[in-house]
């Protein structure tokens, strides 16, 4: 196991950060929303906490706390008053190897957990982007997402989710965070000393499923009543995030859609080019586009939720002319100082939060981006116009693209 | 914690909050004109007061305001809430002289124009037809209705409604912001990597200029009480999951019983794990993903409510269990251990809130907003923690009575109806 420390003094609070290499990229069909389920099944106790006991500590020093699962990773933190860092510490270290995972809280969770599921799929966008990942994929196991389908969270046992935990939950599956209030030879030794009594598991060796090209563009259309205005997705096969070209698509995204996502209350990003071409011309009310630095190659990702009566043709066509556009010519040096200034600005207000500091991190480590955060600003800084211009002639062709449109039916 | 404070002429008043160490600075501008500063039967003015704001001013139009606030990398958006409208911010500390001038720009001298006010119509109401088929939307909609008569500030939501939005002109929505949008009563908190002094200047320097104006008309608004459970159920097709409000309206942020009303909110249903509530109704039952409750903050009687995220074949158990949460702590069923955690859980996130710029700039945000007092930090955890077990019975009893709740459901046909 590596842990990395960083210093943060400006509140006194340190925030703890465990990192498992295991999402839903390591599930196979049949288990879809295993590595997701395994993780609600973190907080139902072990011997020497008993189910309640974390929450109850946790809450009792006003600590923010959570997990979540993505395709790469599962992930547990809390940011806690620093004092109370040993605290956090043991909870984590001993949930890595104790949790008990009984029968009985496996079937109580399993409700919670279709219940998560169900107030996703009241959200027309969750449903079109689902499927949208299903279809960009045919053999990487990103294309079954995190949480599985309903009926495979019903069908998981207690055993199976057992054995996933104990195969990939031990130190040397897993890495940790730490940022606050004290210097990061202490915040370190600390957590070494916490997690160094741990046995180690068998290495997991990663999933080999690699996405085989495409070739052609895949389209689809999901037709729901659930919604009342028409969306639109389009997902392009990128390269993965430790890709020299990840900076690049990091960048084109801000050109594409602002820093901050924000609705009509938002005042930032309206320079972009897809607010401009969609949302100052009364297309849509809200543009957005993202690549997310994942392990392996995964998608860029425009969406536009459409104004009421417009057609998704009208749209799509907009959205591609757009993303040509930035493919051929060269971004105006006004527009790229713009847009650079609103990628490394938002690098700082993340990591001027301790939590968000410690998560910044580790996904860049996660996932091979970079090595440290003053990598990561270093590579984003260094990105150049002709670099933008080549990340996006590489990305948007009619081979690497699948097209989603949610249509909203009649009631 | 660093408070400084100073009240401008034009009565616009100026916190700032240093915190050494950071490179970004939150900027928050709370201007009295919420829903609570509306006009009476114009629900949604505000908020298209505000969103028409940030569309183009007299010096410079959209395009170039929205250019001038992406050159700087800033963040920025202006929310209406039951309170204020809050134009909340974060720049580098470098850049906050240069964002403060494009946001003293949209407050004080908007353009508009009829054009961009057109912009904003469709939108709304684009919105507002989206939320029709949003089960959380359709279930917060039905609750205000249910608790609130019309012509209250809060009957609808923030985004108003689709005739007030319709109708709206832009000479209206000037006169609106001739009213409301005014220095008197409004707080400008800078929070972060900034030079203190260097900080305020700037703020006077952006806001000095805002002219202060006449006393507005008082806004009657008569106090609201529930005399009976009432129920509504709102069918929205195509769902899985309904959405549910239990609630009361809630108290004024001046009261003096609104510091015990935040530990009975914790105690009763804030935090799906630390509260009783979530205990029993997720982690005991398995019945929702998200059980939490709220309480406002304004200056009347803003929502308490309980939420929670339930199959339709669970919602009558989920709500017949929470109330029965309730009703307990009604009959005195507060264990010490329980108010112990939920006065430790209040204060520990005091601390914790503040590792960012944007925490520490919402704390002082409230204290300033609600006159809480220049020694508010320091006497808050000193008053949660002074909060007894009977001051939590008696304020269920008088504000969360369990057999005078307005219920609001949004989703799939319950089972019964089907």
């Amino acid at each position: 196991m590596t842990l990395y420390g960083l210093e943060a003094r400006h509140a006194p609070v340190v925030t703890l950060w465990v990192w498992y290499h295991v999402g839903g990229r390591n599930e196979v069909p049949g288990t879809t929303g295993m590595s997701h389920f395994l993780e609600h099944m973190l907080f139902k106790g072990t011997p020497l906490h008993p189910k309640g006991d974390l929450d109850k500590l946790l809450a009792r020093y006003g600590a923010l706390w959570n997990a979540f699962t993505s395709e790469d990773v599962t992930c547990y933190f809390e940011t806690v008053p620093r004092e109370r860092y040993g605290v956090a510490l043991e909870l984590e270290a001993d949930r890595m190897r104790n949790a008990l995972i009984s029968r009985e809280e496996t079937e109580a969770e399993r409700t919670v957990i279709v219940s998560e599921r169900e107030g996703l799929e009241n959200d027309p966008s969750f449903l079109l982007g689902e499927q949208l990942q299903a279809i960009a994929f045919n053999r990487h196991p990103y294309g079954q997402g995190v949480i599985g389908s309903k009926d495979e969270i019903k069908l998981m046992t207690r055993d199976g989710l057992y054995a996933h935990y104990r195969r990939h939950y031990a130190p040397n599956n897993a890495y940790v965070i730490v940022v606050g209030d004290a210097s990061p030879d202490e915040l370190v030794d600390r957590a070494t000393q916490a997690f160094m009594p741990l046995d180690a598991e068998a290495n997991v060796d990663p999933p080999k499923a690699p996405e085989p090209p495409q070739y052609g563009e895949k389209r689809l259309v999901v037709r729901r009543a659930g919604g009342a205005v028409p969306i639109i997705q389009i997902g392009f096969h990128t390269p993965r995030a430790s890709d020299a070209m990840a900076p690049a698509l990091t960048f084109l995204a801000v050109a594409l859609a602002g820093a901050t996502a924000g609705g009509g209350e938002s005042a930032s990003g309206r320079s972009s080019r897809l607010y401009r071409a969609l949302v100052d011309t009364s297309l849509a009310t809200d543009a957005d586009a993202s690549y997310n630095l994942m392990k392996d190659p995964y998608l860029f990702v425009v969406e536009a939720t459409l104004r009421p009566g417009v057609t998704h043709d009208r749209v799509e066509k907009v959205i591609l002319e757009e993303l040509a556009r930035i493919s051929r010519d060269p971004v105006t040096d006004d527009e790229f100082a713009r847009v650079r200034r609103q990628l490394l600005s938002a690098t700082a207000f993340t990591t001027d939060t301790v939590t968000w500091r410690a998560w910044r991190w580790g996904s860049l480590l996660a996932t091979g981006a970079a090595t440290s955060l003053d990598d990561w600003y270093a590579r984003l800084a260094a990105v150049t116009v002709d670099e933008v211009r080549a990340a996006a002639a590489a990305t948007f062709s009619e081979r690497k693209r699948n097209v989603g449109w949610f249509v909203p039916e009649a009631v | 914690m660093d408070v400084r404070r100073r009240t401008l002429a034009n009565g616009l008043r100026v916190v700032v909050a240093p915190i050494p160490g950071l490179r970004s600075v939150a900027v928050l501008l709370a201007i009295e004109a919420g829903q609570w500063f509306e006009p009476a039967g114009r629900p949604g003015i505000a908020r298209l007061c505000a969103l028409a704001m940030l569309r183009g001013t007299t010096t410079r139009d959209a395009k170039t305001w929205a250019d001038a606030i992406d050159a700087l990398g800033a963040s920025a958006r202006l929310d209406v809430g039951s309170h204020a409208a809050v134009f909340s911010a974060q720049s580098l500390g470098d850049d906050l002289g240069a964002l403060l001038d494009l946001m003293a720009d949209a407050v004080i001298r908007p353009a508009l124009a009829e054009g961009e006010v057109e912009l904003v119509r469709a939108q709304t109401l684009a919105q507002i037809e989206e939320d029709a088929r949003n089960t959380r939307a359709v279930a917060e909609r039905a609750w205000r209705e249910l608790v609130y008569p019309p012509g209250h500030p809060f009957h609808a939501r923030a985004i108003g409604d689709a005739a007030v939005v319709r109708s709206a002109t832009a000479e209206e929505i000037r006169g609106h912001h001739g009213q409301a949008i005014r220095p008197g009563g409004a707080v400008l908190v800078l929070a972060g990597g900034i030079d203190p002094e260097r900080a305020r200047a700037a703020g006077e320097r952006a806001f000095g200029v805002w002219e202060a104006k006449d006393g507005r008309t008082k806004r009657e608004v008569r106090s609201v009480a529930l005399a009976a459970a009432v129920r509504r159920l709102e069918v929205v097709p195509d769902k899985t999951q309904s959405d549910v409000i239990i609630g009361w309206p809630g108290l004024p942020r001046n009261d003096p019983r609104f510091v015990a009303a935040r530990v009975t909110n914790m105690v009763f249903a804030a935090d799906t794990f630390a509260s009783r509530a979530g205990h029993v109704v997720r982690d005991e039952l398995g019945l929702a993903y998200y059980v939490f409750s709220t309480i406002g903050a304004s200056r009347g009687q803003s929502p308490w409510t309980v939420r929670m995220g339930v199959n339709p074949q669970n919602v009558e158990r989920a709500i017949a269990v929470a109330l029965d949460e309730l009703r307990k702590i009604c009959d005195g069923q507060v264990a010490a251990e329980d108010l112990a955690l939920a006065q430790d859980k209040l204060v520990g996130e005091l601390d914790v809130v503040r590792e960012s710029p944007g925490g520490v700039a919402g704390l002082v945000l409230e204290a300033e907003l609600f006159d809480l007092g220049p020694d508010h930090f320091e006497r808050y955890p000193r008053e949660l923690r002074a909060v007894t077990r009977d001051q939590v019975v008696e304020t269920a009893r008088s504000f969360l009575p369990p057999d005078r709740h307005a219920l609001a459901i949004a989703g799939p046909p319950l089972p019964e109806a089907a």
